[in-house]
């Protein structure tokens, strides 16, 4: 064997062996915890989503579901489980609301409050009995 | 006029009475987990809502697809577009009843335990379910908690054969909702 071949050879293994590890991160690469690095795809009244979803679910699907929504509501309570805080945005006329899930270490519980009105960035997950954002995080 | 009062009145005790048999949760908690010999796959979703009726023990449950969350971002992906086709059953429903539910006494503390029957609607597909659990009452919230196996295939959950054998074929799911009167 040539010394050119050696080194090609070499080259080859390297090469392979980087590939394989960019491979190997990518495709175990973590989920995020939150969108805050994400670009915002739809900025909407808390009540224009939730007036959306309550008339026609499908077609507001088609608009929003699994993409970054910014939304801006009322609390109207924050609740903590596990890792996980829940920021229920609501009126107080209304039964349906938007139920945001922050991870923990993303939001501080005492920056916000009940009665204060945000605005919150997430994933759209879709409609159960409220509209829901996932991974979410707050718009300054 | 005073008969119209006593209506009134009747009728918003009623009304509280009837809602006071209704608990309801927005944030309960439905994880499922399978070994597998590369990696473990385990999901959590933290969005369940369900309604529970005590009066009767009727009892329902829905979930997003999408709201279940993977610590892999690909095996997040993968479930929603290979497995559960998110898009076109972007739910997944329980409606059923606590079938023991007379013998569970909400207004005492304690834990007590519950057999739940019912439809399970799964990846556009519904078949009957029976499960044991257990409900615990401590105050006003009540939580309901079940654990049990599912296997995707009875749900024409397609799995490829090149994963076949990395996938496996049985998954222990977890549930746990804690209920506030509605």
């Amino acid at each position: 064997m040539t010394y050119n071949t050696k080194r090609f050879f070499l080259a080859g293994i390297v090469l392979a062996v980087l590939l394989g590890f960019m491979g190997w991160h990518w495709m175990f690469r973590p989920a995020d915890t939150s969108v805050a690095s994400k670009k915002t795809e739809v900025v909407i009244e808390a009540d224009a989503l939730i007036k959306a979803y309550s008339s026609n679910e499908d077609s507001t699907n088609t608009l929003y579901l699994n993409k970054v929504v910014a939304v801006t509501g009322n609390i109207d309570n924050i609740t903590e489980k596990d890792q996980e805080i829940s920021v229920y945005l609501k009126k107080k006329e209304e039964s349906t609301g938007v139920m945001c899930s922050f991870y923990k270490t993303e939001l501080d519980k005492n920056s916000i409050k009940a009665g204060q009105v945000i605005s919150v960035k997430g994933i759209c997950t879709g409609f159960l009995m409220d509209v829901v954002l996932t991974k979410c995080s707050i718009v300054k | 006029m005073k008969s119209k009062i006593l209506a009134l009145f009747f009728l918003i005790v009623s009304f509280q009475f009837a809602s006071a048999q209704k608990y309801v949760s927005k944030n309960g908690h439905i994880r499922f987990y399978s070994h597998t010999p590369m990696e473990n796959i385990e999901a959590d979703n933290r969005q369940v809502a369900s309604i529970l009726d005590v009066s009767n023990g009727e009892i329902v449950f829905t979930l997003l697809e999408k709201a279940f969350e993977f610590k892999v971002a690909l095996m997040q992906e993968h479930f929603n577009e290979n497995y559960m086709e998110s898009d076109k059953f972007p739910k997944a429903s329980f409606k059923g009843k606590i079938t023991n539910y007379s013998k569970v006494d909400f207004k005492k503390d304690g834990v007590y335990p519950a057999e739940v029957t019912g439809d399970l609607s799964l990846h556009g597909v519904t078949k009957p379910f029976t499960t044991k659990g257990s409900i615990q009452v401590k105050g006003t919230t009540i939580t309901a908690m079940a654990k049990f196996v599912l296997v995707p295939q009875n749900f024409d959950i397609k799995i490829p054969q090149l994963v076949e054998n990395k996938i496996a074929k049985e998954m222990e799911v977890n549930v746990d909702i804690t209920y506030n009167p509605y």
